[in-house]
């Protein structure tokens, strides 16, 4: 009994100072660095001559609200009429609007309707926020918002890439704020429809094509290919392969097929291997699965008709074949055409209305050949964009006078995968782009993401601003 | 700041104890540094346990003293100043693996009483020495060499058998310490710094019983650096931590049982680890239209449960055959909760939890020995029976997209048989065998042969001649990466790597007086690895590689361990060299020339009895290691280049006190005087997408500690 009353004098305080030491402390720290509440508009501008009756005018809050406010904003505008060119709701009182901050909410709107029909392009109407009635609130970002008939001043924007199988082609006019979504093995061969007769294969599904000897194509069998057919492939590690895909610098006369010659006995078979079928698994975080099943190979010879193309394709060992004209079409880059439905696909806007494509792509790696790329940013060289890269922390600060005229380049890939660092999984830092569109317009762009907030690949974000 | 004040407390407090130390003037001599008489008895690989200079291997020994002195709570803290042994810390999974003759963890077992221990990677090897922790433990044996015979798969390079206390004199024993430590210079109460804390009881409660239970906790900080932790919401790539901060909790207790003819001991051990990584880069999500940043990073954090129980039985029956029989199962399980950290709230988004690696296995060894009546042959026949199932997440190995995880039940049904030939009184012969049939791979034959001669009172010579097989590893046998531009494959049809070690050990023991004795051992060794797994191109359009048997392995050297006593001095003093040499047969241009290193270990103790103090000194130097590289050379060409990671110096020291009888012990120190963090290197190959590594992170500077004992015994 001594002996048990002195271990429990002795260890007691012992197990007390243990017990002390062993509790530390595990309560979450809130990082408060004195960010504002800011009330915001979604985007700076917006087109006038394209709304039809109504539009809503986003307003956005850099948190969720947690208390109740107000938001004033004040409206001019010049050759338009308040009441009898458009309204507004909320009603405006005299120029200005009144708008209630409610808690839990992201963001609000205002409605523009539009009552005068034929507002041209002198009209310019602009919202300002000029006051907010909320704690630690700030103005600041898009701070006013005008509508008129000129191109977009910039926004951000969020192409659907549709994530880490990346199985969207994304067209993007920057100063139309469209964005148009195709799923990218929706196509296979591009027709050219400019002058040359070019045919392009789908880099997106890592196509890769092989001229063959014989200009017959149900001569063709697959023992005749047997040798190259494991070779004509991406990413296979030979530099010999380059051959085998279109040039990625988006130049049309260095597709892999040559150019279709009006001389039929010039215009070869040749070996297609239809590369991947779009992935469907879903990788780790910040992995993508671009590929999924192989989708074969067929034999394709390909004529002039006049002015079209005529399209010949067979599976290898198939001793008769299918034809199909296919017709240029004028103001776009390409007449699509796709195997599997066996028919013409609509699968990019106008070639003047889109200025960037958000795609897998083919590129080519020195001294390893064609390589499958996943988060590329193409500009539309067919159509007359071209861009640079500026390697710099100075977005904020370009302005048009920044601008190097020599420095823009032709290459679909100046934008390409640079904006990212794929091993570190992030965006390549302190770099932007500048881009010039088919009608002069110049913008800065920046990325703002590579990932969504949980590390999962395929969602990009850009901002872009009109210099 | 705060450090600042902290660390002005804790240097207050090294320094207060530092002098009391020197001042006082106790009388009683208890500590020594004389090894005690009575010879160490070992069990590793011994037919009947017996002492170290009878033992027909060669088996070294780290006493419990040993390990207090240096103050070292984990396997990992005490093999570092071992000759031959090189710690290896991955900072990015906050393990710590060993390496030896050139060979890492994978080749490398650890046991607890003759059994191995699980972890999630293994069972026995890949250890994460930083999670056997040491507190309740009587001394640890090592064998350098291959010990399939004995002890199975994976028993490549050599073993560490950790022997458990399991009996007291005393009627109650009671321990409790506290440790502080700084890492680098960096120390907080809470946030920072390592802090530990222990208590173990022990109890005889009758001459038969005994138990014991013991608690450790070890709460490692991490090491920032330059880093700024959890709460830094900048994209600057500073956030996080350089060494990922862990905090270790571990219940142990032991009950034993042991009368004439039987004894009868049931060990349990629980441990749980949380490893914290928080991602270094930080997520803006910028907000273009209110120009506001919202940050977020991405946290991974990994939670170790690791479940041990082993009922071992010995005792004697027919008055003649001693069997020694354990039946253990263990699990380990290692959890990852990951999520998207929000900074201004503080709140976890998409968390999501499973389980990222484990292993489970039931096990059985029985030994029996002594199976003909003879004073010359001893024969041993024994049984290895481990039934292993493991997982491995799509996070912790590269597995096809959408496979959440792969599952492997790997089962062994061992028999081995050693018999021990006294030939002459001052021969013996001690030859081996051991069959392996498995459920994945065809029978396994493993033999060895050692053989011991004295020569005189004080020459002992050793040959040991060992083989034993390394299983494939889950990286090896599933990893699946396949897309457009990549195909790298495992394979499940590799066999085990065949490992063969040759050492031959010359020892001379000299007393000069009573305090003044002298222990020389020099080593000859020689390991040999055939069929050594490879990633190899196994299709060159379109690239492809796998995993396939292939290549060749030597390593040759030669070592030299002196132990010097005098009269209140010792010191351990060894040199080693050693030479590595892979046959690449999976590579059209390789050199197979032998690359070789240099290490110099020396461990000295001083005791100063009437202060009862014990100063100690630990060093080691390992020197330039190099390794071939394939780079490409000024003409273009691939060729293979020696890489070489540059030499350093480890220094520790260490001043233990006792006070009142040793009711209490004080120790201090510093780890890593030379304050290294981490060594150049050009000994790393670079890949398709990244550049070679040039530096190699070996240590997170110099440290210092501090550790308060108390000791009851009634």
């Amino acid at each position: 009994m001594k002996t048990l009353q002195t271990f429990k004098a002795f260890i007691l305080p012992l197990l007390a100072v243990l017990v002390l030491a062993a509790c530390s402390d595990d309560d979450t720290t809130v990082i408060n660095d004195g960010e504002p509440f800011v009330v915001a508009f979604e985007t700076p501008s917006g087109n006038l001559s394209e709304i039809e009756n109504n539009r809503d005018i986003a307003l956005v809050y850099s948190e969720t609200a947690t208390n109740i406010g107000q938001v004033v904003i004040t409206i001019s505008s010049s050759n338009a009429i308040y009441g009898e060119d458009f309204t507004t709701i909320p009603a405006a009182d005299g120029n200005t609007i009144l708008l209630t901050i409610n808690e839990g909410e992201t963001g609000a709107s205002v409605t523009f309707n539009k009552l005068n029909p034929s507002l041209d392009e002198t009209v310019e109407i602009r919202f300002n926020i000029s006051e907010v009635s909320y704690p630690n609130a700030q103005i600041q970002g898009n701070t006013s918002f005008t509508l008129n008939s000129s191109a977009s001043l910039g926004r951000s924007f969020a192409p659907t890439v549709g994530g880490p199988n990346e199985q969207n082609q994304v067209y993007i006019d920057l100063s139309t704020e469209k964005q148009t979504t195709y799923q990218r093995d929706e196509w296979d061969l591009g027709f050219y429809s400019g002058s040359e007769f070019r045919v392009a294969i789908n880099g997106s599904v890592y196509m890769a094509v092989a001229e063959l000897e014989s200009t017959d194509i149900d001569a063709v069998s697959s023992s005749d290919v047997a040798d190259i057919q494991a070779a004509v492939a991406v990413g296979t590690f030979d530099p010999a392969n380059e051959a085998y895909v279109d040039h990625p610098d988006g130049d049309i006369n260095k597709t892999a097929i040559s150019a279709i010659s009006s001389n039929n006995a010039d215009n070869k078979v040749y070996l297609l291997n239809l590369g991947f079928e779009v992935g469907t698994e879903t990788p780790e975080p910040g992995s993508v699965a671009i590929a999924g099943a192989p989708r074969g190979y067929l034999k394709i010879r390909i004529l002039r008709e006049g002015d079209s193309y005529l399209l010949q394709y067979a599976e290898l060992d198939a001793t008769t074949h299918t034809e199909v004209t296919i017709e240029k079409s004028p103001g776009y880059n390409f007449t699509f055409f796709s195997f599997n439905s066996d028919s013409l696909v609509n699968v990019a806007p106008e070639s003047e209305l889109w200025d960037l494509n958000f795609t897998v792509f083919t590129n080519l790696i020195d001294g390893a050949g064609s390589y499958g790329f996943s988060d590329g940013v193409l500009h539309n060289r067919k159509g007359g964009v071209v861009s640079y890269q500026v390697e710099s922390d100075g977005y904020a600060e370009f302005t048009f006078e920044n601008v190097q005229a020599a420095n823009f380049q032709q290459d679909q890939r100046a934008i390409g995968s640079n904006w990212r660092d794929v091993l570190e999984g992030t965006l390549t830092p302190d770099v932007f782009y500048i881009i010039q569109d088919p009608n002069g317009n110049i913008y800065k762009l920046r990325f703002l993401a590579l990932t969504n907030d949980d590390g999962i690949r395929g969602y990009p974000e850009f901002e872009y601003e009109l210099l | 700041m705060q450090l600042s004040f902290k660390k002005t407390i804790f240097f207050a407090l090294l320094a207060t104890l530092f002098c009391e130390s020197l001042s006082s003037q106790n009388e009683q001599v208890r500590d020594t540094l004389q090894p005690e008489q009575l010879e160490e008895v070992v069990v590793t690989g011994q037919i009947n346990p017996q002492a170290v200079n009878k033992s027909v291997v060669e088996v070294k020994v780290i006493s419990r003293r040993d390990i207090e002195r240096q103050a070292a709570n984990t396997l990992a803290d005490v093999l570092n100043t071992t000759l031959n042994l090189n710690i290896t810390p991955n900072t990015g999974t906050g393990k710590s693996g060993v390496s030896l003759f050139g060979l890492d963890s994978q080749y490398f077992k650890v046991l607890i009483d003759n059994i191995p221990v699980i972890n999630e990677e293994g069972v026995g090897n890949n250890i994460d020495l930083t999670l056997i922790n040491l507190d309740d433990i009587e001394r640890i044996e090592i064998v350098e060499g291959a010990m399939g015979v004995q002890y199975g798969a994976n028993a490549v390079s050599g073993i560490i058998n950790i022997i458990t206390k399991k009996s007291s004199r005393n009627d109650w024993h009671i321990t409790a310490y506290v440790q502080e430590e700084t890492v680098g210079d960096e120390y907080e109460w809470f946030d920072k710094g390592r802090h530990i804390q222990s208590v173990k009881v022990g109890h005889n409660f009758s001459e038969k019983f005994y138990a014991n239970a013991a608690y450790f906790r070890n709460d490692f900080g991490g090491f920032f650096n330059d880093r700024k932790g959890e709460d830094w919401p900048f994209d600057d790539g500073l956030r996080g931590h350089e060494w990922l901060p862990k905090t270790q909790q571990n219940v142990k207790s032991l009950l034993s049982y042991e009368s004439s003819n039987i004894s009868l001991f049931y060990r349990f051990d629980y441990l749980h680890e949380n490893i914290e990584r928080y991602g270094q880069n930080v997520d803006l999500n910028p907000n273009p239209s209110t120009g506001t940043t919202n940050p977020s990073a991405r946290d991974e954090m990994y939670t170790n449960n690791r479940f041990y129980h082993h009922l071992n039985a010995t005792g004697l029956v027919f008055n003649q055959v001693n069997f020694n029989v354990s039946l253990s199962y263990q699990e380990q399980t290692k959890d990852l909760e990951r999520y998207t950290y929000r900074f201004r709230t503080g709140t976890k988004e998409s968390v999501e939890s499973g389980e990222y690696q484990s292993r489970s296995a039931f096990f059985s060894r029985g030994t029996f020995s002594n199976l003909f009546r003879s004073e010359k042959v001893a024969v041993q026949a024994g049984y290895e029976l481990t039934l292993e199932e493991g997982t491995g997440s799509a996070a912790a190995i590269t597995i096809a997209a959408g496979d959440s995880e792969e599952r492997q039940q790997l089962d062994f049904y061992d028999f081995f048989t050693s018999t021990e030939w006294q030939v002459t009184p001052r021969f013996s012969l001690r030859p081996g065998l051991r069959v392996s049939t498995s459920n994945l791979f065809a029978p396994q034959y493993v033999g060895s042969l050692s053989a011991k001669q004295t020569v005189g009172e004080d020459w002992e010579f050793r040959a040991v001649l060992g083989a034993a097989n390394r299983t494939p590893s889950y990286q090896e046998l599933f990893t699946y990466f396949v897309d457009v531009n990549h195909d790298v494959q495992g394979n499940p049809n590799l066999v085990p790597e065949k490992g063969v070690s040759t050492f031959l050990h010359i020892k001379k023991n000299s007393t000069f007086s009573d305090t003044f004795r002298m222990k020389n051992k020099l080593s000859f060794n020689y390991l040999g690895l055939e069929d050594r797994i490879e990633l190899i191109v196994v299709n060159q359009t379109p690239l492809a590689f796998q995993y396939n048997n292939i290549d060749q392995y030597r390593a040759i050297g030669s070592f030299l361990e002196n132990e010097i006593y005098y009269e209140n001095f010792k010191a351990n003093i060894g040199v080693s060299l050693q030479g590595i040499s892979k046959v690449l047969n999976s590579d059209t241009q390789s050199n197979d020339d032998f690359l070789f290193n240099v290490q110099l270990n020396s461990n000295l103790a001083y005791t100063v009895p009437k202060w009862q103090t014990t100063f100690s000194l630990y060093y080691k130097y390992i020197g330039r290691q190099q390794q071939f590289v394939e780079r490409t050379n000024e003409a273009g060409d691939q060729e293979f280049q020696r890489g070489e990671t540059e030499a350093y110096s480890w220094l520790d020291a260490t001043i233990n006190k006792r006070f009142i009888d040793g009711a209490f012990v004080a120790s201090i120190g510093a780890r890593n005087l030379f304050d290294i963090t981490e060594v150049n290197t050009t000994a790393f190959q670079g890949g398709a997408h990244n550049a070679a590594p040039t530096q190699t992170p070996l240590g997170y500077g110099r440290s210092y500690f501090i550790r308060l004992t108390y000791n009851l015994n009634l």
